[in-house]
């Protein structure tokens, strides 16, 4: 996995544009992107949310899914191949895992409204709408936390720090010569 | 104070445009070189590269346009803000180690220097520094456009002022950019944008403060008014459904690593290790500063559905209207000032790589080597730059939109679809090539700019931006698995595997 993680990212990458294409492709119902507000100028609603889902719900879950797997992989990316340890992964998966919980929620308590018209609350927004708010935001800490306080492990290490200041006596040593 | 409510915001303004004046004139006594000019001679501290980091993030468009948006589509617009700590994960992750290197081990003073550097190519060079020039232009245009209304909004309320023209505005706001980016480069940027982060903080938590007060009942009695009037706009997809708020957390949230103003400014702290401190802080301070998008959005939706304030004229006076009605003068004062510091901090940064774009990378890419006196012709490009933004922003304004609203469309979604394939990506896999590159920028700058131009929407809620960044990404990889393998410079590759 290590070493084929850019063939990974590619095969996600060209499942969203799929999934993209088959959502454009479907069929349309009005009002998809929203509407306006039939009293008050410059609102926009969104006015039958079940329609709107019934034909790309399931996709756009997939999409999502995809997205935050693709940050994931992207994040996996920038650290150097040896320092893609077991850990590291098991950290990162940690994190992946956390963030499609995330957008379960905010999904099914969305789907759960849609059915019921019921929704509690909490921090000061739907319930769902909290999962989106908050669990976004917080959903990326554990990658964060992982660049902060792993740097030293897995970002730039002594070892790193050592070969780069050998990169730049060379470079300081071409100019000497030059 | 109430009776002074104008003159209390008519002076937090002047007073912070003094301290950009008098910034630029202390940064101009250590602006020595065109290192300096362009990246502070990478020498910045941790908070102050930070600080400068959010606040080029949040520009006018966290104060005016952000609530705007959620007042006008409800919780779809949260996406553009709460996707910002997986964008600064990324950005760090696969941005600020490299870009630092690259740029000491090649004495890289932009972001198209540090392209040319990885891929080997005057081409790629100069395609990211034509996209960034795209992009600065209609970027400055709308920034200085919004500093002119938003001062001839604020002079217009005192009665010396009353009839103060838009065009004047335009001078004085543009006088003092200029000025200030003239004299002291990128060194003053980024300690106005330190004042200015700070603004917005206390600004942020301020008004989040006194949005919650608004209501009785608090930010659950805002959204409960409406969830009441329509479901979806408080739900967690918004007014603008599903792939539109998919859409901005995939454009916004990855497209963050691929903003030249931004990402440059990963070139400049001093030690290659605060960046484990600097990604945290500045995420900080852009949670802070969001507060405000947020929190006044949701209130001013509810205030209007619920008729504690008429129907406003525009979205965008969403924040005006608020702090005309709600928050205490002084605080309106603060988040005035803290208005126009970021509208200034978002033009001062475009300024900045414009200039390097258009004097140092496009004559590199064509002559092969850099122009004679390129400070002394920096700070001319500079004042031409700000000057012919300012013209279309004017021209924009009194006879036709259409051309500052199709380079309008050389917006965050064109940098991030071009911009983040071939840097994020390509500085940390070998096999990124040229041919790919180039096809990514490419199918990039089409697709936004034919469905910008051509008025293209797709159903659902899909995005242009969306459809263009996934390409490029796409592209890119594929591109360059099926073209031949680059052979690296030396101290490049051994870079690349740090």
């Amino acid at each position: 996995m290590r070493s084929k993680l850019i063939y990974i990212i590619f095969v996600v990458g060209v499942l969203m544009a799929a999934i993209l294409v088959t959502i454009i492709l479907t069929e349309n119902v009005p009002n998809s992107g929203g509407a306006t507000h039939p009293e008050i100028a410059g609102l926009q609603i969104g006015g039958d949310g079940a329609a709107r889902m019934e034909h790309i719900g399931t996709l756009g879950l997939a999409f999502h899914c995809l997205l935050l797997a693709q940050i994931v992989l992207l994040s996996l990316l920038g650290v150097s191949e040896r320092y893609r340890s077991t850990e590291l992964i098991a950290y990162m998966g940690g994190s992946l895992i956390f963030m499609l919980l995330v957008a379960w929620q905010m999904y099914s308590g969305h789907q759960q409204f849609l059915e019921t018209e019921e929704t509690g609350h909490f921090l000061g927004f739907p319930t769902a709408t909290a999962w989106a708010t908050y669990g976004t935001w917080v959903g990326a800490i554990p990658l964060i936390l992982i660049y902060s306080i792993g740097f030293r492990k897995y970002i730039y290490t002594p070892e790193d720090e050592e070969k780069y200041n050998e990169l730049l006596a060379e470079k300081a040593e071409r100019m000497e010569q030059e | 104070m109430e009776a002074f409510r104008q003159e209390i915001i008519v002076g937090a303004v002047v007073v912070y445009m003094i301290f950009c004046v008098l910034t630029g004139l202390w940064a101009m006594r250590r602006t020595r070189n065109t290192s300096d000019f362009f990246i502070a001679g990478r020498g910045l501290g941790p908070i102050v590269v930070a600080l400068a980091l959010f606040s080029s993030t949040l520009s006018g468009f966290g104060f005016v346009g952000g609530p705007g948006l959620v007042y006008s589509i409800g919780v779809s617009s949260f996406w553009m803000v709460v996707i910002s700590s997986t964008g600064y994960a990324i950005g760090f992750f696969l941005v600020a180690k490299r870009i630092r290197m690259i740029a000491e081990l090649r004495d890289c003073i932009s972001l198209p220097d540090v392209v040319a550097a990885r891929y080997g190519s005057e081409s790629v060079r100069f395609m990211i520094a034509v996209t960034i020039v795209l992009g600065v232009m209609g970027y400055l245009a709308t920034q200085i456009l919004a500093m002119a209304v938003v001062m001839q909004a604020i002079l217009s309320g005192t009665d010396t002022f009353a009839n103060i023209g838009l065009v004047t505005c335009v001078v004085i706001s543009s006088a003092v950019l200029i000025f200030y980016c003239v004299t002291g480069g990128i060194i003053a940027s980024v300690y106005t944008d330190v004042v200015q982060g700070a603004i917005m903080i206390v600004a942020g938590m301020l008004i989040l403060f006194t949005a919650m007060n608004v209501f009785d009942g608090g930010m659950q009695e805002a959204t409960s008014i409406i969830l009441a009037d329509d479901g979806e706009a408080a739900m967690p997809y918004g007014a603008a459904g599903m792939m539109a708020s998919l859409g901005w957390f995939f454009v916004f949230g990855l497209g963050l690593a691929g903003q030249p103003h931004l990402i440059t400014k990963m070139m400049m702290n001093k030690e290659m290790t605060d960046n484990r401190t600097i990604l945290p802080m500045s995420l900080f301070g852009y949670v802070m500063a969001a507060l405000l998008w947020i929190s006044i959005g949701i209130v001013m939706r509810a205030a209007v559905i619920d008729g504690l304030v008429p129907p406003l004229a525009l979205p965008d006076d969403a924040a005006s209207v608020f702090l005309s009605v709600f928050a205490n003068p002084l605080l309106a004062g603060v988040v005035f000032a803290g208005l126009f510091a970021a509208i200034m901090s978002t033009s001062d940064a475009f300024l900045n790589i414009g200039t390097a774009a258009i004097i140092h990378d496009i004559p590199k890419s064509v002559r092969g080597k850099s122009i004679d006196n390129e400070l002394f012709w920096a700070r001319v490009v500079t004042i031409i730059l700000a000057i012919v933004a300012a013209s279309f922003a004017l021209y924009s304004h009194y006879r036709d939109a259409t051309l500052v609203a199709i380079l309008g469309a050389f917006g965050w979604g064109t940098f991030a679809a071009s911009i983040f394939p071939v840097v994020a990506v390509g500085l940390n896999w070998r096999g990124a090539t040229v041919a790919g590159a180039v096809t990514a920028i490419s199918a990039a700058l089409l697709i936004n700019f034919v469905t910008q131009l051509a008025g293209v929407t797709f159903p659902y809620g899909v995005s242009g931006p969306l459809a263009a960044f996934v390409t490029s990404m796409v592209l890119f990889i594929g591109v360059s698995l099926v073209t031949k393998k680059p052979v690296l410079d030396s101290d490049i590759d051994r870079m690349m595997d740090i």
